[in-house]
């Protein structure tokens, strides 16, 4: 395991004088004291107990500093702070002889530094991390998968009501018929090209093994608008035991979705499975906002029944009053409260099935319900 | 009045470290967090504060990386320990003080001043003028209150309050504050994303706002953690709200048990929704019925700190809370991986626990002030009241 370390360290600056320790005077000097005792004990022969304690000072105050105020106003000061206590903390846990427990705890601290933290020194969390699962690789063995097979009932759908469907339309076709109208359609055969249904077909066996022991946050329950709705953050492998699987008794009862991610910027490696839709580069550019921007949601493995409103119908579907949720329908779509919610069944929408190569173009600001029909992945792209 | 502290004293702040560990870098686990209660010395320099006994009161306050003692007798001294060294400020006639982790600020009875601790200036960064109180029979306004309004922890630092509020006493979180009026009553403005303010939801307040679930019963005594806020009725309750993730509101919290269920289980997949183990002992109700946990309680919820007794004080560190009862003892509860809860271990726990070592030490407890990671405790001789 000497190995590893020399490729950890690789990756590392050779001295503690070439190690940069910048940050602005939002970090007090009694911080940037700990984080240059963690630096020392990195090149000296500190003891792992003494690195570990170290980095968990450094990690425990910018945990407390991301806690503060709303996420998006914790500077990023902080953000880089975390970070760097990640990266100690990987270092103290590899250095010597790690243990393939450790090693999977040093893929989860990268994880928990590049989901929670900002990029420091060149994204040296994602090249440890990726060192570090090439070591997992080469001890994982097969198992055997079971899938769910139950399928829920199937909506059908009308014809007066479907979203449209065309194959492959030119880029001005679609921006004049569909974009600039901001009229939904489903683009079909336009993934078909994607790595993802060819040379690497997505699928339960597929994700475990390019990323079972990543660490990515999932959200637990049918609706985030229900009392016992959560996040949490679980390894692929245990998100696909507990919520794919079934394995874990007490999950069957609920439902887990691995929701609202950049997963493609943290693992990489499925990225290269998929491929930007052409019609992306009809927009203008600045993706800042997300709630002002396009989308395109390609389904790649099974199936979601999918229903869109328009914006121009959202008196008639009673949006909560909170500025937290200002942008959800209180109305239960599929089993609508008509006393309270008189007005929904008059709101005119478009529904379909989508099925695996189907691209849907949701315009932006429409308002839309998605129900799985069965273990379905999807990808989602926002541009404007 | 004796001081005792313990928890986090990575710079010293509680103890100072054995000096050649010190210089090579090296920060034993046992240095950094201090799990018995330990005294604290009183003069690190005999020459320059020359105090032995502390005979009337003393007043510590502590931040993230230093404590600040107060001695008030006669002569008053300020002594400064933890990340800098050790130092005394020139302070005499100083009735109060006040430490962030860039500021120590001190008030006089003609003047506040803030120094800044990052930068070693001859002159305070900031300081205001008051007027001694004409008549001396209130007592006098603590800090961070000031006349007109407080003194917040970072710039602007004089912030206004409105009179119709009466404060009598203030607390500052980091994003929240807590203001305790002349009536009894409890307002609470800032940031509310951990339902820290008290008034049932996620919202957050720019203006103090009455904290209405406690209307009717007068409080006598307001504190505030990181995410949460204490307060102590006129009949000796204790009322907590605001973030249990550690366990800090005394009500159970379901990411410390399953945290504590992580380190001790064998298998990867944690089935944590079933009826488990209580570790109080208390019996669960049902059969095979959720546990229920609270992560965020918006509303003051009353704390029942078995067995059932009155409170005299409470303080808040950032992830823990740590109360007096009438009898001279010490409770703590929630996070405690550095030893701020004092039990002689580093494990955070959601139900109070007295502090055993200062029954064992047939040691009276008279106040008890938190540091964010660390617990300072005051013993003395039962007549002592507190003022």
């Amino acid at each position: 395991m000497a190995v590893l370390w020399s490729k950890l360290s690789a990756v590392l600056p050779p001295n503690e004088e070439e190690f940069p320790l910048q940050f602005s005077d939002k970090v007090e000097s009694s911080v940037v004291s700990v984080l240059q005792q963690s630096r020392r004990q990195l090149y000296s022969d500190a003891t792992s107990t003494d690195r570990t304690l170290t980095a968990q000072i450094i990690l425990d105050l910018s945990w407390e500093k991301l806690n503060t105020g709303t996420w998006r106003d914790v500077d990023k000061e902080w953000r880089r702070v975390y970070s760097y206590g990640c990266l100690f903390k990987v270092a103290a846990l590899c250095r010597e002889h790690p243990s393939a427990d450790e090693i999977l705890q040093g893929i989860r601290t990268c994880d928990m530094g590049l989901l929670m933290g900002a990029a420091i020194m060149d994204n040296v969390l994602q090249v440890l991390v990726q060192i570090l699962q090439e070591e997992v690789r080469k001890s994982t063995k097969e198992e055997e998968k079971r899938l769910k097979t139950e399928r829920p009932r199937v909506p059908v759908i009308k014809d007066e009501q479907a979203v449209p469907r065309i194959k492959c339309p030119s880029l001005e076709s679609f921006k004049s018929d569909y974009l600039l109208p901001l009229r939904p359609v489903i683009l079909e055969a336009t993934a078909d090209h994607w790595p993802a249904f060819n040379e690497h077909p997505w699928s339960v066996e597929y994700l475990r093994s390019v990323a079972g022991c990543r660490t990515v946050p999932v959200e637990v329950g049918s609706r985030y608008t229900d009392e016992e709705w959560s996040q949490t953050l679980l390894t692929v492998n245990e998100f696909i035991d507990q919520y794919v699987l079934n394995r874990v008794s007490a999950s069957s009862l609920t439902v887990g979705y691995l929701a609202q991610h950049q997963l493609f910027d943290q693992i990489p490696e499925l990225k290269e499975d998929i491929r930007i839709p052409d019609y992306c580069c009809l927009g203008d550019g600045d993706e800042d906002d997300i709630t002002v921007n396009q989308n395109f949601l390609v389904q790649v493995v099974g199936s979601k029944y999918i229903r869109l409103y328009s914006p121009e119908d959202t008196d008639k579907l009673y949006p909560h009053q909170s500025s937290l949720l200002h942008n959800t329908s209180q109305v239960e779509v599929e089993n609508p409260d008509t006393e309270r919610f008189p007005e929904f069944a008059r709101a005119p929408y478009l529904e379909c099935v989508l099925q695996p190569g189907d691209v849907l173009f949701i315009p932006v600001q429409h308002w839309h319900y998605i129900r799985s029909l069965e273990l379905s992945f999807s990808v989602s792209f926002w541009w404007s | 009045m004796r001081w005792f502290g313990f928890g986090f004293n990575a710079f010293g702040q509680i103890c100072v470290h054995n000096e050649l560990s010190k210089d090579e870098g090296r920060d034993t686990v046992s240095d950094v967090k201090i799990m018995n209660p330990t005294e604290l010395h009183r003069n690190v320099d005999k020459s320059v504060c020359g105090r032995n006994k502390c005979l009337k009161t003393s007043q510590i306050r502590a931040s993230w990386s230093r404590r600040v003692w107060l001695h008030v007798d006669g002569d008053s001294c300020v002594c400064l320990a933890g990340f800098g060294g050790t130092s005394v400020v020139d302070s005499s006639g100083c009735t109060d003080t006040v430490l962030s982790e860039t500021h120590l600020t001190l008030a006089f009875s003609d003047r506040i001043e803030s120094w800044d601790l990052q930068k070693k200036e001859k002159t305070p960064a900031w300081s205001m003028e008051i007027q001694p109180p004409t008549d001396t029979s209130g007592p006098p306004l603590s800090l961070p209150l000031v006349p007109g309004g407080y003194i917040a922890t970072k710039p602007p630092f004089y912030r206004s309050l409105s009179p119709h509020l009466k404060a009598k006493s203030l607390a500052l979180g980091a994003e929240h504050a807590i203001l305790l009026s002349a009536t009894g009553a409890v307002y609470t403005w800032g940031l509310g994303s951990h339902g820290q303010l008290g008034h049932g939801g996620l919202t957050s307040e720019e203006e103090p706002r009455a904290v209405e679930a406690l209307w009717g019963m007068p409080m006598k005594h307001v504190v505030t953690g990181g995410w949460h806020c204490a307060c102590i009725s006129d009949g000796a309750d204790l009322y907590i709200w605001g973030w249990n993730e550690s366990g800090q509101l005394g009500l159970p919290s379901q990411s410390l048990r399953k945290g504590h269920k992580e380190e001790s289980s064998q298998q990867a997949a944690a089935d944590c929704q079933s009826a488990s183990i209580n570790p109080g002992g208390k019996p669960l109700e049902g059969e095979k019925d959720k546990e229920v946990f609270i992560s965020i309680q918006a509303f003051p919820a009353l704390l029942d700190i078995s067995p059932s007794c009155e409170i005299r004080t409470v303080s808040c560190g950032s992830r823990h809370t740590a109360a007096v009862t009438a009898t001279g003892d010490l409770y703590t509860w929630g996070w405690g991986e550095y030893g701020q809860l004092g039990h002689k271990n580093l494990i955070s726990t959601d139900e109070p626990q007295c502090v055993d070592f200062f029954k064992e030490q047939k040691l009276y407890v008279v106040d008890v002030v938190c540091g964010p990671w660390n617990t300072f405790t005051a013993v003395g001789e039962e007549e002592v009241k507190l003022s």
